[in-house]
């Protein structure tokens, strides 16, 4: 019996080395201990043995028992093992490139522009948008703009004919030519028509000029304008807001300044500039970088704020211009061109 | 405009450094574009000489050998020297060895052509005194020999080149400019005391007469002065120095006298030769339509009568405060001139300026509006000039039309408002010294209790600008410093408010295509009409022109991406760069039966993936770009999948038939387009194709629609059971509608107790086993129940059902 049990025990090792599979297993497993197994028949042929052997039989017949399920559950393992080798799949070599065509690219006037409009969201700054497609009253006449100003000349500014329509760009007054909007202002105007204050937007958008393409000009660019209005709004503020944007934009040890100039929608009105020496290509100690003021109360009275009650500022500035500052590009119209060797250059946070 | 430091010191003693004054221009808002020296600088070693004797050189016929006598202490030197136009005797400037003369030009003793040369003689541009380098400069009055340079000639100037804002026209002269300095540096300011002052004498000028303005909304004032006795010659030195120095060319003493006090106080001058003005009357009056003119830059004009003349009886003598004729300017021979001092409408002559395409320096100041009430005193100064340096004396009449309207401009500010603007303090005391430090002269200071202070402001006429409270606000600012606004930390209440929708879709739209592996793309808006007209439709072409385009390839709104999208694959294409997968998210503009709609777009391109990659993938295909068409719309809330498409049809004709579909229309609020560019545009515009599109147009007001929110649809927990369904269809059928024909009848076949919860396409099949002309189609079927697991007997039942009602009612037929 002893004898019995050992030599099935070496040759169920022996099997269970070549099984590979689990029907295999099962089969094998059928073979050894099933009910018609070997090993099942080996213990039936306990009731033959003499009783005072039955306690050593006995014991021997567990630990054989032990045993086989062990070498079926080693098997099981490898069986497993195996199988998830399997699905690895042939060695990799990880230095090879993707095969994928990307990755994906902002443009560079997008990376700015949701840059800006994030460091402005922290401080209370929506996000606002409105046509390109404008009127003389929304870009002009309400921006405290007099009526021969050479803004509104044909030379610098795209007119449609008179019969134009455009569906879903309202207008003030029916007699209204449509315009290419030339500043993103008209979307101040038009939120400020469509709400009330306390108002504090930042509207990024398109604007055209009837200007001569070159390093520095193009038919078509970006602005960006932060308008806030409520009670008691003052010049300290809006410097503090610049202060406040440009740091977070450039870092710690930026400075900004202001010079007085005109503009006819604010008073009184300035020029930022920026100090950035830390920039590449700008080698002077100041760059101007946008405009500002504290809102004309003309503009108020044209969108029936009281100008009594009502304060505010604006500030805008180029988005190509300020792009062009922090990726060091002298050239406006590689924006326009994508040559995919610029797009790649530039991600989130470069 | 260029202003001279040395013109400005005539009103105003300045002594801080160039640096200083160029910074206190700045930040009094005048932006300084560029400082520059004229004159000469201080020079070292350069002193004055006299030639002695002047030999030619043994070897070169075109230079001279000379002996100059340098002084006492520097005794007798040869000098070689290349210049004609001196002679034995002048006294010249003289560099010496150790001179550096502008320019970095360093003189040593050397040799020239074998001859020693002990030193160099100088001309004015050596100097830097002037563009001349036309021979040496030869220096009057025989100064003393040996005499530094310097001391000789005239001192340099600093010439500021700033730009002045619209609405400070005061600033067009040095007076402005000397009156904002004085004010910075807190120094009093001395105008020009004029001798004459309006009284001419008892005798008359028989050559004119009268002023008539026949349109005073044009000429509110008009003053014409009659001299007689004036000699015309060339205006002294110091003046041309001026007038150069200003960036004006001096033309004769009258001219160069008028143009001066222009540059003086911002007041345009004319004079005419009185022999010239016909009939001895000067009328201002309007252009009749097509009259003529032939300006002082020789170009014959053509007037409209919106146009402003100064006319004598005959013709028309000046574009009124734009350009003189030619027919009446002073001329060597003039001895009887009338100078004119006018106010001319802004308005009015901004728009002759403009529809001549003629500007000048008298243009650009009646363009930007002049004081009338300087214009007297502007006018005096003129003539004293005259008198001055062309001599002659005032005759009657003196003619005045206009002018009546007195002045008279107060203004009433607080301390308290100016601090609440500024959101700083400043000291009342301070204030009010700044105000009248710009001559915005307190009438009455009132004090509140708090100590708030009111002050009545009389406003200068030339600060036509300022007529509010918050306009001193700015002036005081201005002389305060803006430099010293104090720092501040941003405070900010919120303000519940959202991004905009279109805002909030823009960036969903273009962070999805990003992840899907697109570069994002910037192109212009402005397409040329050609490429509306063949690749959209004659309509757009029709409706979406610019009424002024700046140039011809930029007249159209463009009414989609996929055109600048398509320059890009060019561009990179043509320089090497491998680009295929290209986005961008923009406006567009969209005609839709005879009316124009501005929309928010996303479109994409797949072109030819030219990089060779090292294992392969399956390149994408139309359904690939109607995936992502389908998820950009899901973006704007649209779900594709219910929508119906058809083929694209009519006008679009940049796409390729029969692979390219549509969706949505502008009246629905959205388009969705996808398939092929058409294949021979893209061969006829240089692009290898094939290059897959699709867009997603959305109107502005869709996405700010507030959406309905969608309430919970409640869904079975029990096991699904799954069947197939294989039909053979013609081959032209439609998935879509196999479908639909399929899951009507499911619908009905399980009955109440159970549903056929989906069914989808999962394979589609031609050739080998199948007829001619025939696919096969198969489907997936979910069947569920929501209250038990269901029993195959059952779920085999309903898809027999199914089976043969598809069998019996459709012209598809089952597979077995």
């Amino acid at each position: 019996m002893q004898e019995q049990l050992s030599t099935l025990l070496a040759k169920a090792s022996a099997e269970l080395n070549e099984v590979k599979g689990r029907p295999e297993l099962e089969a094998a497993k059928a073979r050894l201990v099933g009910p018609n197994g070997a090993f099942t028949a080996l213990m039936r042929q306990m009731g033959s043995v003499a009783k005072e052997q039955r306690p050593a039989l006995g014991k021997l017949i567990n630990e054989s028992k032990a045993r086989l399920q062990e070498l079926l559950d080693a098997r099981l393992r490898a069986i497993e093992e195996a199988e998830l080798s399997a699905q690895l799949g042939p060695p990799v070599d990880p230095t090879l490139p993707p095969v994928e065509p990307g990755p994906g690219t902002y443009h560079p006037l997008t990376l700015v522009r949701e840059e800006l409009c994030r460091i402005l969201r922290k401080v209370g700054f929506t996000v606002a948008d409105g046509p390109e497609v404008e009127t003389e009253f929304y870009c002009f006449d309400a921006l405290n703009t007099p009526p021969d100003h050479p803004a509104r000349n044909a030379q610098d500014t795209f007119y449609f004919p008179p019969g134009a329509r455009f569906e879903n760009v309202s207008k003030h007054r029916s007699d209204e030519r449509y315009l290419l909007r030339t500043h993103t202002s008209s979307v101040q105007v038009r939120t400020m028509l469509k709400g009330q204050p306390p108002i504090r937007i930042v509207s990024p958008g398109r604007v055209y000029r009837r200007d001569t393409t070159d390093a520095s000009h193009s038919a078509n660019f970006h602005q960006i304008e932060c308008l806030y209005v409520d009670r008691n709004v003052t010049v300290r503020d809006l410097k503090a807001l610049l202060d406040y944007l440009f740091e977070a934009l450039l870092g710690p040890g930026t400075k900004t300044r202001f010079r007085p100039h005109y503009f006819g929608y604010t008073e009184p009105s300035f020029e930022v500039d920026l100090s950035a020496r830390h920039l590449p290509k700008v080698n002077k100690d100041w760059i101007e970088i946008g405009g500002c003021g504290i809102v004309d109360p003309e503009v108020f009275k044209a969108v029936g704020y009281d100008p009594q009650i009502w304060t505010g500022y604006a500030f805008g500035m180029g988005i190509e211009r300020l792009a062009m500052t922090l990726y060091g590009i002298d050239d406006i119209r590689v924006f326009y061109q994508n040559d995919l060797r610029l797009l790649r250059q530039f991600t989130w946070g470069s | 405009m260029k202003i001279s430091l040395n013109w400005i010191s005539d009103y105003v003693a300045l002594d801080a450094p160039v640096e200083e004054i160029t910074r206190a221009v700045t930040f009094l808002g005048f932006e300084v574009e560029r400082v520059a020296t004229h004159g000469a600088p201080p020079l070292e070693h350069v002193i004055v000489g006299e030639v002695l004797t002047r030999e030619r050189h043994p070897n070169a016929d075109r230079l001279s050998v000379c002996t100059v006598d340098i002084g006492p202490a520097g005794g007798v030197r040869t000098i070689v020297c290349g210049a004609q136009n001196y002679k034995v005797g002048d006294r010249v400037a003289v560099a010496l060895p150790g001179a550096v003369l502008p320019g970095g030009f360093r003189i040593t003793q050397s040799k020239i052509r074998g001859q020693l040369s002990d030193g160099m003689m100088c001309s004015g541009r050596e100097l830097g005194i002037g563009e001349d380098q036309s021979g040496l400069l030869i220096l009057d009055g025989r100064p003393a020999l040996g005499a530094g340079i310097n001391g000789v000639l005239p001192p340099g100037d600093t010439i500021f080149d700033i730009e002045v804002t619209p609405n400070r026209p005061d600033c067009l002269c040095h007076i402005g400019v000397a009156r904002e300095l004085a004010a910075w540096f807190k120094k009093g300011l001395a105008y020009p005391q004029e001798r004459f002052r309006g009284e001419a004498g008892a005798a008359r000028s028989d050559l004119f007469t009268s002023v008539e303005v026949e349109t005073p909304a044009d000429c509110p004032l008009y003053t014409a002065h009659v001299l007689t006795g004036v000699k015309i010659g060339p205006s002294p030195a110091w003046m041309q120095e001026r007038l150069r120095a200003a960036g004006l060319r001096p033309i004769n003493n009258v001219v160069d006298a008028g143009n001066y006090v222009m540059l003086e106080y911002g007041q345009p001058l004319h004079a005419f030769d009185a022999r010239k003005i016909s009939g001895g009357r000067i009328i201002v009056r309007r252009a009749r339509d097509g009259e003529r003119i032939t300006t002082l830059d020789g170009k014959e004009r053509t007037l409209s009568s919106r146009t402003l003349v100064i006319a004598d009886t005959a013709k028309a003598l000046v574009v009124a405060g734009v350009m003189g004729g030619e027919n009446s300017g002073i001329d060597d021979s003039t001895t009887t001139i009338v100078l004119e001092c006018a106010i001319f409408n802004a308005s009015s002559i901004r728009w002759t300026s403009r529809s001549l395409g003629l500007a000048s320096d008298s243009s650009y100041r009646y363009e930007r509006g002049v004081d009338p009430h300087t214009a007297r005193e502007a006018s005096w100064r003129a003539i004293d000039l005259i008198m001055e340096i062309a001599g002659g004396s005032v005759v009657g009449p003196v003619c005045v039309v206009g002018g009546d309207v007195p002045w008279e401009r107060e203004i009433t500010v607080s301390s308290g408002f100016v601090c609440e603007r500024l959101g700083f303090e400043i000291p009342a005391a301070e204030m009010r010294a700044a105000l009248e430090s710009l001559e915005l002269n307190v009438t009455r200071e009132d004090t509140a209790a708090g100590g708030d202070v009111a002050w009545t402001v009389a406003i200068p006429s030339w600060r036509d600008d300022l007529d509010r409270p918050i306009d001193l606000v700015e002036e005081i600012l201005r002389i305060h410093g803006t430099e010293r606004i104090p720092h501040a930390r941003v405070t900010s209440a919120g303000l519940a408010a959202e991004d905009d929708p279109v805002v909030a879709f823009n960036r969903r739209a273009t962070s999805y295509l990003v992840g899907h592996d697109f570069n994002e793309c910037v192109n212009l808006t402005l397409r040329p009409a050609s490429e509306l007209d063949t690749w959209v439709s004659q309509a757009a072409a029709a409706e979406l022109a610019l009424a002024n385009p700046f140039v011809e390839d930029q007249s159209h709104l463009r009414p989609t991406l996929i055109m600048g999208l398509l320059d890009t694959l060019l561009l990179n294409q043509s320089r090497g760069t491998p680009a295929s997968r290209l986005f961008e998210v923009g406006r567009v503009f969209v005609e839709h039966i005879g009316r124009n709609y501005e929309c928010a777009a996303v479109s994409f391109v797949v072109g030819r993936d030219a990089v060779r990659r090292w294992k392969r993938r399956d390149p994408d295909d139309f359904y690939s770009v109607k995936h992502h068409v389908a998820a950009l719309a899901a973006e704007a809330g649209v779900d594709l999948a219910v929508e119906r498409i058809e083929a694209v049809a009519g006008p679009g004709f940049g796409w390729q038939p029969g692979h390219s579909f549509t969706a949505g229309s502008v009246g629905t609020g959205w388009v969705a387009r996808f398939g092929l560019v058409n294949l021979a545009m893209l061969k006829a515009r240089g692009i290898d194709g094939p290059v897959l599109a699709g867009y997603f147009t959305v109107l502005p007001e869709r996405l700010q629609a507030r959406g309905q929110r969608p309430r919970f649809r409640e869904f079975s927990l029990f096991p699904a059971a799954l069947r197939d369904l294989a039909l053979v269809v013609d081959k032209s059928a439609l998935a879509g509608d196999v479908r639909a024909a399929v899951a009507a009848v499911a619908a009905s076949a399980a009955g109440a107790a159970f549903s056929a919860e989906s069914v989808e396409v999962f394979d589609v099949y031609e050739g080998k086993g199948l007829p001619e002309g025939k696919k096969s189609l198969a489907f997936s079927l979910v069947f569920r129940s929501p209250a038990r697991t269901l029993t195959d007997e059952e779920v085999n039942g309903a898809l027999r059902r199914i089976r043969d009602e598809v069998a019996r009612t459709t012209p598809y037929q089952v597979r077995s």
